[in-house]
């Protein structure tokens, strides 16, 4: 393939990015072109070994590399073309690519499409503003994931893990079961920050304490990380004088939520929602610049795979239409307005003329909830908890309730009975 | 009477529930669910809680390291820790292919452990 020649160009190959090549693809994008910059399309599922995967898209439960696997092969199916080993470096707004690899150096593209699926990045202690020293056996926990999973090291014999996201949890049981010890998750929330049924599977099952408004305080140690001092919290999260006790260990974990990673958007200057920090979207996933689409956890961080790859999917199916068009029919869009103990709406905006797979994530957890988009969709929850997003669909015969005037639709959780 | 305390999952909900036994050990009372699939987890996982198993075996004359692997059914809770010491000692070489037998029968409980992802070179 010339390079000049590329319709769809699909940045990432992780879940979001092999689902939204597959998609455009399918839809009749000729030239389809994954940019990947590890030397193997997967991304982040590799090290994922644990199951869970491809329950709602495959209705099996597989781990991640299982899950990467069936994508791999319906992309080597479809004679979608790849750059391994390939970095983009730049994006500008009128979707002019430059890459770069050792085989062919500069790569300058031109694509009628581009779609963002370059996933996220995990918040380090940078971001947390901890005291103490700065010792080796401080990492993220996905760093730790790969050393353990992929690279074969064990990062510590004595853990301690700040924060209850979904892959601290997995790693708190993946690293007891070879034989590390794992003395506490600590969590500054009064809840457990992933999902129920990892609580229970990585930690009620192997005893690992779970300690909640909780936080560390200070790091010890020279060389190494020796110890943390952790403290209880109060409602605003400060540290009670009084509640500090020091806990023994050589590492400390990270799991303490993950970003969008989204250089090369704010390089091609589209617009990015200030708390989400994702690119703001519409219901087709296309961003502030026309041609650039973006799906996955680019866009929003999701709690399963499944959800990533069907709105990449979306993104696809769209970057092909408009590589074969030129561009979308364009109307004004309604803009989704959060209400009453809603956190985040993705999209951000909708036409009202196509289909919307709308996300939804809540700001505080309550119980016997009815979630309602404006006067058009309404249902019941006995709990909605910011740690597992909400999914609405609504197809677009739904939303010609809408006369056409609205430039707001207001989403809001109602205490129900 | 013996209690026994077990959080569903079925749902973000995460009710706390409490299961009764009587000396024979039946259960005579489940407190704490909301509803009927609760009530059928709870029962489930008090009388054969299972976990499907994953981890990772060493490799020889590979470029990995590591190759990952789950067993072919779900193992008992309780025989995860010694799964994961059985796999601890056990090297495989390419190739393989996602799916393949990498140790049959582990622990003589009739599980094969399979691979879950190409091992090539």
């Amino acid at each position: 393939m010339k390079f000049s020649e590329v319709d769809v160009a699909v940045i990432g190959s992780g879940p979001a990015g092999m689902a939204a090549a597959i998609k455009a693809r399918e839809e009749g994008a000729e030239h389809v072109l994954i940019l990947e910059r590890q030397e193997q399309l997967g991304g982040l599922l590799h090290q994922c070994v644990h199951s869970g995967f491809g329950l709602l898209y495959f209705g099996q439960d597989l781990t991640g590399p299982e899950y990467a696997h069936r994508f791999i092969e319906k992309v080597r199916d479809l004679g979608i073309e790849i750059l391994l080993e390939t970095m983009v470096t730049q994006l500008s707004g009128d979707r002019k690519l430059t890459a770069i690899n050792r085989y062919e150096g500069m790569i300058h593209l031109h694509p009628k499409s581009v779609v963002l699926a370059m996933g996220c990045r995990e918040r380090s202690r940078g971001q947390l503003s901890i005291p103490g020293t700065r010792p080796a056996g401080i990492f993220t926990a996905g760093t730790a994931q790969r050393l353990v999973n992929v690279e074969g090291f064990i990062p510590g014999k004595k853990v301690v893990i700040l924060g209850s996201g979904d892959i601290g949890m997995i790693m708190a049981r993946r690293l007891t079961l070879e034989g590390v010890e794992v003395k506490a998750v600590i969590e500054i929330l009064p809840y457990v920050g992933g999902l129920i049924r990892n609580e229970v599977q990585c930690l009620h099952d192997f005893d690992i304490p779970l300690l909640l408004e909780h936080t560390v305080t200070q790091i010890h140690g020279e060389q190494r990380v020796e110890a943390v001092t952790i403290a209880k919290v109060d409602k605003h999260k400060r540290p009670i004088d009084g509640t500090e006790q020091v806990v023994e260990c050589d590492t400390l974990l990270l799991s303490v939520g993950l970003i969008p990673e989204n250089e090369l958007s704010r390089m091609a200057g589209i617009t990015l929602d200030p708390l989400i920090g994702g690119p703001l979207v519409d219901e087709r996933r296309e961003t502030s610049v026309p041609g650039v689409f973006a799906g996955g956890n680019v866009v929003h961080v999701h709690d399963i795979v499944d959800d990533v790859s069907w709105e990449a999917e979306i993104a696809g199916s769209w970057a092909a239409k408009f590589s074969q068009k030129g561009d979308l029919e364009r109307k004004e869009k309604i803009t989704l307005k959060p209400g009453r103990n809603i956190r985040s709406i993705v999209p951000q905006t909708i036409s009202g003329q196509s289909d919307v797979t709308f996300y939804i994530r809540v700001k505080e957890m309550e119980e016997k909830v009815q979630l309602k988009v404006g006067d058009l969709y309404q249902r019941s929850f006995r709990v909605a908890k910011p740690s597992e997003m909400i999914k609405v669909d609504l197809p677009v015969k739904e939303l010609k309730k809408l006369d056409g005037r609205e430039s707001e639709l207001n989403v809001e959780c109602e205490k129900g009975e | 009477m013996v209690e026994e305390k077990i959080v569903c999952i079925g749902c973000p909900l995460g009710c706390e529930t409490t299961l009764k036994m009587d000396d024979q050990g039946e259960v005579v009372k489940i407190t704490g669910t909301k509803c009927k699939e609760g009530r059928k987890y709870v029962l489930e996982e008090h009388r054969s809680p299972v976990r499907v198993f994953t981890a990772t075996v060493l490799t020889q004359n590979s470029v990995r390291p590591l190759l990952p692997v789950r067993t072919n059914r779900p193992l008992l809770k309780t025989q995860l820790k010694e799964a994961a010491k059985v796999l601890s000692k056990v090297k495989v070489q390419p190739p393989l292919r996602m799916g393949q037998i990498i140790l049959p029968n582990l622990m003589n409980i009739g599980v094969d452990v399979v691979a879950t992802d190409d091992l090539v070179l």
